[in-house]
């Protein structure tokens, strides 16, 4: 198998990696800061492919790409307010159920709306074609998701590391009653972090939508591998969560490459390592709510 | 609980079972229908073996259907073709065996981990399955099955397969009763309601925990191999672990609390499919919307608001809980049987050598040498921060000492997890009451009792047979004076009543050696009569190690005394030795040293003004514990006051309830003309107040000028002194050089000044210390201690600090707390001048 087969496929995962990372972030501020366990996750990544096939019909690519993950913030705002609100001071296990009655509620909802039958979800016009590198080919389309997540990730560092309210979400993951105690409502953080946490996965859905389609399960597909990279990466670590998505999603080129049906095996298995060896992942600190 | 007998639970199923085919008739729905249900049921028992009586949550159940289902056809098709039984039972083996496996590999975590591991296991398993489609079909599946005859019974028709399906679903049921009713299923509700207890009780965890997953593994495969012949077919779609989250959302909807909840649950979620498949396409929306209604208003399930319906009908329980509560218990005169004859040990019974302990940098424990004799009451005392209950820890077995060894009769224990040092016959009590919360107070001591029982583990026979374990139970209820109360559960006793249960776990253990931690922690006065003397009973059997802070009774009850202080131990000896010992003094009451760098700052103090902070008669509880009785104080502007008393007197607790971390049940807080007591503490925060909090509580993660500029956010009020960082820097120099550092590696001192300065940052008008100097080099202190001296002048603040030298030199007035009350109130000068004034006050 020649050399530069295996790096294009490398490459081609890392680009699918990048999207896998805005869901895995999105995953894992909802569990650093709220506590929760959120495994409706990829349900709001169905909701933003789903709500971008409505807007683009009507504004756009780029405009699906700017509101559909505006749309699921707002939806989780008032799914946090007037739900999860309520089971913060509970058990976790609790609000991982709820989470998951949120799941089965939500893929059935959109079998509902739009039919079980996938709908059709072209590349945009503007972003069709290759773009050619020395010898790599890549197509334009995955290089502006490149583009697009590495916005977001960044952008979401500079929120949670050069804002007030990022400070107040880091202090928060450490010491939510100091931070009271400091003059600091955290209720509203809360809320706002659960929306930027679906908004993400909003996002993701979003660009993925003309790489893998858009049908009702496809947030049940997606869930298992964010939570592959969370665990990977690490609870409470951006960076981890970064790396962690992109080796994911390297992983997951190489072995399609070399024996397909082990692909998404292979993952399980790397989750399955990683909790037993190692629970707090590659850079993630310990969280004794969580054992 | 004993249902009646018509109510029990198993004839209550086989009624439901032999009807259930008329039944479905009746509403249009197929015999196939039926069966579906009854499978259902015994799955969702299954289930509940592991959710509701043990605690856990699995989203593995998917894999051990499916594949049990597999495992049960492709026997059939490649091996056996016509047989059933054999199938069937291959395929629940096979399930049990994969529940071993996958169980030995996800116990290995806890809590949410050990969920996301079933997770991962059961999407491994269904890609692999839905992928290996030469072996299993894929999502087509494999046809060739045959179902002729089951158990003698042709079962080709639908109904009959029924009838031999009820009946196998039947005796699992009944299996599965008696498993939870052996001694085997009741510590499975112990590890449900507290597994670290259930630890110290002297029980293996891992062990019952893997036979449960086991267990609950075997009947979800039962039901797998049965629904196979049921649809005469296999397909991935089995494995699939979306079922996984059915039968979560089924045990749930059902009420796991309840034996017959996820039955009914299993019977419902089919029932619900059915009928609202005819009207509408989208059921499972509605079964998920119904599902999250549960777990918002009714976590119990259809079962619990079926209670709730029918809970006027039964007022039984209630009062036994109310009497429960009011009861105050006498213990009896007589030690229990089970704890006499024991042969005295002579010299050690227990033995510390060298032991020592680290977290990180810091040394809780250095070099402890500590000897108990049998039959010797010996207390352990010391100042806060003094590593009692972390030698007592490392003594029963919670960590691992880090150097030197722990003998008892001879025999090393350090290393021991707890479970095996209970086994050597050393048993300790919690400070923070420790209970099964679920239970009732017999059956919390039934279990400690049934530890030592060579049937522990058994399975099969009902946990009332143990006779002898009964027998004991009942004499150690009657000797902590519990009788008539015994069938109350645990949450509605006293605070006394629960800490008497507390000590009584431990005694349940049949221990030689007892480590009793801090037993009369929050008891009236009355309530610590009786268990000293209880405790002074028991030592005329076993040997009994006491943390305690009551030192009047500590000296009235010991034979013995060692005094700890920063890890180490002061000195050992008996009573009359330690009361009057001149470290032991130095210890509690300070050295007497002159703090000469604070006479030029107190000369120029003016003089105290108004009252900024006022407490009146403030009662506050921690859970049922009654840490604050009627505390009233002052504070005015320009003045320093201190908060003195002995460890656990609710000195800070007392900061807690003025900041609102704590907010009293009684009584009123006045800051600056308004009323604070109960308000949420970012409120409090921002009307000026400023929290230093023991142990300092940076956040770590966060730089030092990121720590300032979060206290900076919010108190922008008009009153009070703003304090710009320029200001901080020229009360705390050393701050600006380490702005950039984390927090966490910062020294003490550096991290007591960077608190200190968050607390100033912003606006603001009174200060709460809570021991500042704890844990600094002395150097570090004189610093610290400057820098309070001169923010005398500028605002108010209350100090807790148990270093007397210090405090009575920076405090105008100090208040004495005991106990929860205040037991003193006046100026300092007095009390920093007269030692024989501070023994009185603050000594025995």
């Amino acid at each position: 198998m020649p050399l530069f087969v295996i790096l294009e496929h490398m490459a081609n995962g890392l680009l699918v990696g990048s999207y896998y990372v805005v869901l895995a972030l999105g995953l894992s501020l909802i569990f650093s800061l709220g506590g929760v366990v959120n495994l409706a996750h990829g349900a709001f990544y169905a909701l933003g492919a789903y709500l971008a096939w409505e807007v683009q019909r009507r504004l756009g690519f780029f405009g699906a790409l700017a509101l559909s993950p505006l749309g699921v913030a707002a939806i989780g705002v008032v799914i946090e307010r007037l739900c999860l609100r309520r089971l913060y001071r509970e058990d976790p296990g609790l609000a991982l159920l709820f989470t998951f009655g949120l799941a089965m509620a939500a893929e059935q909802s959109l079998r509902l709306v739009w039919g079980a039958t996938g709908l059709p979800f072209g590349i945009p016009e503007a972003l069709r074609g290759q773009i050619f590198l020395g010898d790599f080919i890549y197509s334009r389309y995955r290089l502006a998701v490149l583009a697009v997540s590495a916005v977001a990730v960044l952008g979401c560092w500079l929120l949670l590391n050069k804002t007030s309210f990022g400070l107040v979400v880091r202090a928060g993951t450490r010491d939510p009653e100091m931070v009271r105690a400091l003059g600091i409502a955290l209720s509203p953080v809360l809320t706002a972090i659960f929306a930027l946490g679906v908004g993400l996965a909003g996002l993701a859905g979003v660009m993925s939508a003309p790489l893998a389609g858009v049908q009702p399960a496809m947030g049940t597909e997606i869930l298992t591998a964010a939570f592959v990279i969370v665990v990977i990466g690490g609870l409470g670590s951006f960076w981890g969560v970064v790396y962690a998505g992109l080796l994911v999603g390297v992983v997951r080129g190489l072995t399609v490459l070399f024996y397909p049906p082990a692909a998404e095996a292979s993952m399980y298995a790397l989750m399955v390592l990683v909790l037993l060896v190692r629970p707090r992942g590659l850079m993630g600190e310990r969280f004794e709510r969580f054992e | 609980m004993s249902p009646s007998r018509l109510r029990h639970p198993l004839l209550v199923l086989a009624g439901a079972l032999l009807v259930l085919p008329l039944a479905m008739r009746a509403i249009g729905m197929t015999d196939g229908v039926a069966t579906e249900i009854a499978i259902f049921c015994l799955v969702g028992l299954g289930f509940n073996l592991l959710l509701g009586y043990t605690g856990l949550v699995s989203f593995g159940h998917s894999a051990f259907f499916g594949l049990a289902a597999y495992a049960a056809a492709l026997l059939q098709i490649h091996r056996l073709p016509g047989h059933v039984l054999l199938p069937i039972v291959f395929g629940t083996a096979f399930a049990a065996g994969l529940g071993l496996v996958i169980g030995f590999l996800a116990l290995r975590r806890r809590g949410v981990y050990f969920s996301l591991l079933t997770l991962a296991f059961a999407a491994m398993i269904f890609s692999i399955v839905f992928r290996w489609t030469s072996f299993t079909g894929g999502e087509n599946g494999l046809r060739g099955m045959t179902r002729p005859s089951l158990l003698g019974v042709p079962v080709e028709s639908q109904l009959s397969f029924y009838y031999v399906t009820a009946a196998v679903v039947f005796l699992a049921a009944w299996a599965l009763w008696r498993v939870v009713h052996s001694p085997l299923g009741r510590v499975l509700l112990a590890i449900r309601d507290n597994e670290r207890r259930a630890r110290f009780l002297g029980y293996p965890v891992q062990r019952y925990k893997l036979i449960a997953f086991a267990l609950s593994a075997a009947a979800t495969g039962l039901g797998g191999s049965l629904f196979a012949f049921l649809k005469v077919f296999v397909s991935a779609d089995l494995v699939h672990v979306a079922f996984s989250g059915e039968i979560l959302a089924m045990s749930i909807v059902g009420g796991m609390g309840h034996f017959l909840g996820p039955p009914l649950g299993g019977a419902f979620f089919i029932l619900f499919r059915e009928i609202l498949s005819e009207y509408t396409a989208a059921w499972q929306f509605w079964f998920g919307l119904l599902f999250m209604g549960f777990i918002l208003f009714s976590p119990s399930g259809l079962i619990g608001v079926g209670g709730r319906l029918l809970g006027p009908l039964r007022r039984g329980g209630e009062e036994a809980a109310a009497m429960a509560a009011r009861v105050t218990p006498e213990p009896g005169q007589e030690v229990p049987e089970f704890f006499r004859g024991a042969p005295v040990v002579p010299g050690a019974l227990l033995e510390c050598r060298r032991v020592s302990k680290r977290f990180g940098d810091f040394t809780a424990v250095a070099e402890v040498d500590l000897t108990l004799a049998d039959r010797r009451l010996h207390a352990l005392i010391g100042p806060n921060g003094a590593g009692k209950t972390t030698l007592f820890n490392v003594i029963s077995g919670m960590y691992p000492p880090d150097g030197g060894q722990l003998l008892l009769a001879g025999r090393r224990l350090d290393g021991l997890p707890p479970e095996r040092v209970v086994g050597q016959a050393l048993a300790r009590s919690f400070q923070i009451t420790n209970l099964f919360p679920s239970l009732t107070v017999f059956e919390n001591l039934r279990l400690g009792i049934q530890a030592r029982h060579p049937r522990r583990f058994d399975l099969w026979r009902p946990f009332t047979s143990l006779a002898a374990v009964h027998e004991e139970t009942q004499a150690l209820v009657r000797f902590l004076g519990l009788e008539g109360v015994e069938g109350a559960p645990v949450a509605s006793l006293s605070y006394g009543g629960q800490r008497l249960l507390e000590l009584g776990l431990a005694l349940a253990a049949r221990p030689r050696v007892l480590l009793l931690d801090e037993p009369l922690a929050g008891l009236a006065a009355a309530e610590r009569e009786r268990i000293t003397a209880l405790v002074r009973r028991l030592s005329e059997h076993m040997a009994v190690l006491v943390v305690e802070h009551d030192i009047d009774r500590v000296f009235a009850f010991a034979d013995r005394i060692t005094v700890m202080n920063e890890g180490r131990v002061v000195v050992d000896g008996p009573v009359a030795e330690v009361r009057d010992h001149p470290k032991v003094h130095e210890v509690y009451l300070g050295h007497g040293r002159d703090i000469l760098f604070a006479d030029a700052a107190r000369a120029s103090s003016a003089g105290a003004g108004a009252a900024v902070l006022r407490v009146s008669g403030i009662d506050t509880f921690y859970g049922k514990s009654h840490i604050l009785h009627e505390v009233s104080l002052e504070l005015r502007a320009g003045e320093v006051v201190g908060l003195l008393g002995r460890n656990g007197a609710g000195k800070s607790s007392t900061l807690k309830s003025v900041m609102g971390l704590a907010p009293p049940a009684r009584g009123r807080i006045e800051f600056a003309g308004r009323d604070i007591g109960g308000r949420p503490p970012e409120e409090i925060a921002r009307l000026g107040i400023g929290f230093v909090p023991q142990g300092r509580r940076l956040f770590p993660n966060l730089t030092v000028a990121e720590n300032l500029e979060l206290s900076r956010l919010r108190r922008r009020g008009s009153d009070g002194v703003r304090w710009e960082p320029e200001r901080i820097f020229e009360f705390f120099p050393r701050i600006r050089e380490r702005l950039a550092s984390r927090a966490e590696t910062l020294s003490g001192g550096e991290q007591q000044m960077v608190a200190i300065a968050r607390a100033l940052s912003g606006t603001l008008r009174l200060l709460l210390l809570d021991e500042p100097f704890e844990g600094l080099a002395p150097a570090v202190s004189e610093a610290i201690f400057v820098s309070i001296d001169r923010l005398r002048r500028e605002v108010p603040i209350l100090i807790v600090e148990h270093d007397l030298d210090l405090v009575l030199a920076l405090a105008d007035r100090v208040y004495v707390l005991d106990r929860g009350r205040i037991t003193h109130e006046g100026p300092a000068a007095p009390l920093r001048a007269d030692r024989e004034l501070r023994r009185q006050v603050l000594w025995v």
